[in-house]
């Protein structure tokens, strides 16, 4: 059963960014259902970015740190938020 | 404070970095850059390769021996996208390169310029890191975080993009800038796993040891030498772990994975604790993921935290250094020995030995085998020589057979299987330790793929040695083709040039060897040499690796015949 996804990523606010977190899902063919991105922290040069996928739940595990693996990533999370992913 | 350009603050930035040598290839967007190497040509040497994929694997062969990263240098454009191919391939064996690429002016970034590429966006997804530099006061900086990146952690490989006007531009250079780095993902507290661990290893029946590529890279070598000896378990490399631990240790049994040994494939079902040290469960590794290690808990240390977990689910999941973690868990295994255990390897070996070994390495008639020509090597260097093995029959029979003396002494192209590698790694791996004996075990499909390097030795004087394993065939795909396709040989036989005529274009000295009796005499004559020396060894057309475990098959499936 796929499970509906939010994941929240703070990283650096930087070109790119973007562009490789989104290659850790592109090379499992996973879709983006929601995505936004937004500077929290001016100072230190922060954005967090909230995303939405529909996932099986043994992969989120190791996509999460796929994405934690990112030399520009802070920290990223995820939680379950919902069933009714499309099979 | 001084005034310099951006191409003057690159190679003082390098020369910081403990740069001595950059495989490079000049073009229009990397100019100013190369003419500010001009300047240093006594502090840094740059080798001129023939085609810039030949650059990122001779930066992965001269890391491999120097123990640093190399650096790969190429202009904008298709310079750029020739290092693609090595790029990959030092990120699938975790091995730290710098590569350095030009790019167009930044006022002209986007409007399909000529030479111009997006290096960044085609990169992206094979670097660890990648920058583009488009000021020149950013270079300082981006130099330190590109080695800080590639060097630590799991090692891997970089890129720094530098518009050409960055490379002109004049900045205040400060040349006591300091900068330091996080290492967000290094591991914590890793020893609170150690007892449960050490617990889980001295109850065991039959534990089992799989050693990788990360064994080397923490240069964990003497560490896993006391643990093996302390603990008494057999150990099983990955063909990226060999020569971690000497082939004539009596706790070592051979290699893993679709060509590894018979033993070591078909027991890794029997063993009831599995340590897995610096390796990732790769598919060539683990046959049919199902059925792996079906009896066994397994206890998976890797600096990564992303491999665990990630193939295999591991009973105790360990995010730390391999040196750390064995010099950590030392005190807390018990003397033992498993030897009634290490007998049922030994019967399996015996087994190989009868059905595939002898006759391969000992032929008495026939042309001369893969086998032998790699046994009268090893004997004749006494398994000190480093190998540098392409990708096909030759790789597996090459790591099968050559019996390792000496640590760092096996490179070839594991996880992304690159044909072509062997050639530009090995004089990449010449300059990294001159005083080693550097010898490329070639496929006469593989040679092909990037020859034109064997000019580049023939510049630089390097001593580099060269064997070619010639069955005329794409051999591992032919044997394919012959096991799972019925005979159906589609595009595989290949109709060779004269490669010694090839080789004395290149004032390269060398022989064709076609008879068993040629072998021996010929193989002293190429170690001989104090330059450059190749063989073409003329090997029977159609020989089959063995054992095998057949694609999408358990470990336990391994085939002899």
């Amino acid at each position: 059963m796929r499970m509906r996804y939010e994941i929240r990523i703070t990283s650096e606010n930087a070109p790119g960014t973007l562009y490789r977190i989104a290659g850790t899902m592109l090379r499992k063919k996973i879709n983006i259902e929601s995505l936004h991105v937004q500077e929290i922290d001016p100072v230190r040069h922060l954005s967090q970015f909230t995303i939405e996928i529909f996932l099986e739940p043994d992969l989120m595990e190791k996509l999460i740190k796929q994405i934690q693996r990112i030399v520009e990533v802070t920290e990223a999370k995820y939680l379950a938020i919902g069933e009714n992913g499309k099979a | 404070m001084e005034k310099i350009s951006g191409g003057h603050a690159l190679m003082r930035s390098l020369i910081r970095e403990g740069v001595d040598t950059i495989f490079g290839y000049p073009g229009g967007a990397i100019m100013p850059v190369y003419d500010a190497l001009y300047d240093y040509k006594d502090k840094i040497r740059h080798i001129l390769v023939r085609h810039e994929q030949g650059a990122a694997h001779a930066a992965e062969g001269y890391s491999r021996t120097r123990g640093k990263p190399g650096v790969a240098m190429a202009t904008s454009g298709p310079g750029a996208t020739n290092l693609v191919t090595g790029i990959a391939d030092a990120m699938c064996d975790s091995i730290p390169i710098v590569c350095i690429t030009g790019q167009v002016p930044k006022a002209i970034l986007g409007t399909d310029a000529f030479q111009e590429a997006p290096v960044i966006g085609i990169v992206t997804p094979i670097t660890k890191w990648c920058f583009q530099v488009t000021r020149a006061e950013e270079i300082p900086e981006a130099v330190a975080k590109a080695f800080h990146i590639a060097s630590t952690g799991r090692p891997g490989p970089v890129l720094i993009d530098i518009t050409k006007n960055a490379q002109i531009e004049l900045f205040d250079y400060d040349p006591q800038a300091k900068y330091s780095f996080s290492s967000r993902l290094a591991p914590k507290d890793f020893k609170k796993d150690l007892p449960r661990a050490a617990e889980l290893l001295n109850k065991a029946e039959r534990p089992y040891m799989l050693i990788g590529h990360g064994i080397a890279i923490s240069k964990a070598e003497g560490e896993l030498k006391k643990f093996m000896e302390k603990s008494g378990v057999p150990v099983a490399s990955t063909i990226l772990g060999l020569s971690c631990i000497s082939t004539d240790h009596p706790l070592y049994m051979g290699m893993l994975g679709m060509h590894g040994n018979y033993s070591t494939n078909k027991l890794t079902n029997r063993a009831d604790v599995i340590l897995a040290v610096g390796m990732r469960f790769d598919d060539r590794v683990t046959g049919k993921i199902s059925e792996y290690a079906k009896n066994a808990k397994i206890i998976h240390v890797d600096i990564d935290h992303a491999e665990l977990d990630k193939v295999i689910k591991a009973e105790i999941p360990i995010h730390a250094d391999a040196k750390e973690f064995l010099t950590g868990i030392l005190s807390l295994i018990k003397k033992r020995d498993h030897g009634t255990w290490i007998k049922e390897f030994k019967k399996l070996d015996e087994e190989e030995k009868k059905v595939v070994n002898d006759a391969e390495l000992y032929p008495k008639e026939g042309e001369i085998t893969m086998a032998e020509t790699i046994r009268v090597l090893s004997e004749k260097t006494k398994g000190k020589a480093v190998i540098v093995a392409d990708v096909g029959q030759h790789q597996m029979i090459a790591a099968r057979y050559y019996q390792f003396r000496a640590p760092d002494s096996y490179i070839t192209s594991g996880g992304l299987g690159t044909m072509g590698f062997a050639l530009p790694a090995a004089l990449g791996a010449k300059v990294g330790d001159p005083k080693r004996e550097v010898i490329a075990i070639i496929g006469d499909g593989s040679f092909q793929m990037t020859l034109q390097e064997l000019g580049t030795i023939r510049q630089e004087k390097l001593a580099v040695k060269i064997i070619i394993l010639n069955n005329r065939f794409l051999g591992m795909v032919r044997q394919w083709q012959e096991l799972f396709f019925e005979n159906r040989y589609s595009f595989v036989h290949m109709d060779n040039p004269d490669f010694n005529k090839i080789t004395d274009g290149y004032h390269i000295p060398n022989e064709l060897v076609e008879k068993r009796e040629e072998l021996s005499a010929a193989l002293n004559r190429l170690l001989k040499a104090k330059g450059s020396y190749l063989l073409d060894v003329r090997v029977k057309k159609e020989e089959n690796v063995f054992p095998m475990v057949p694609s999408g098959a358990s470990v336990d499936e391994v085939r002899i015949k």
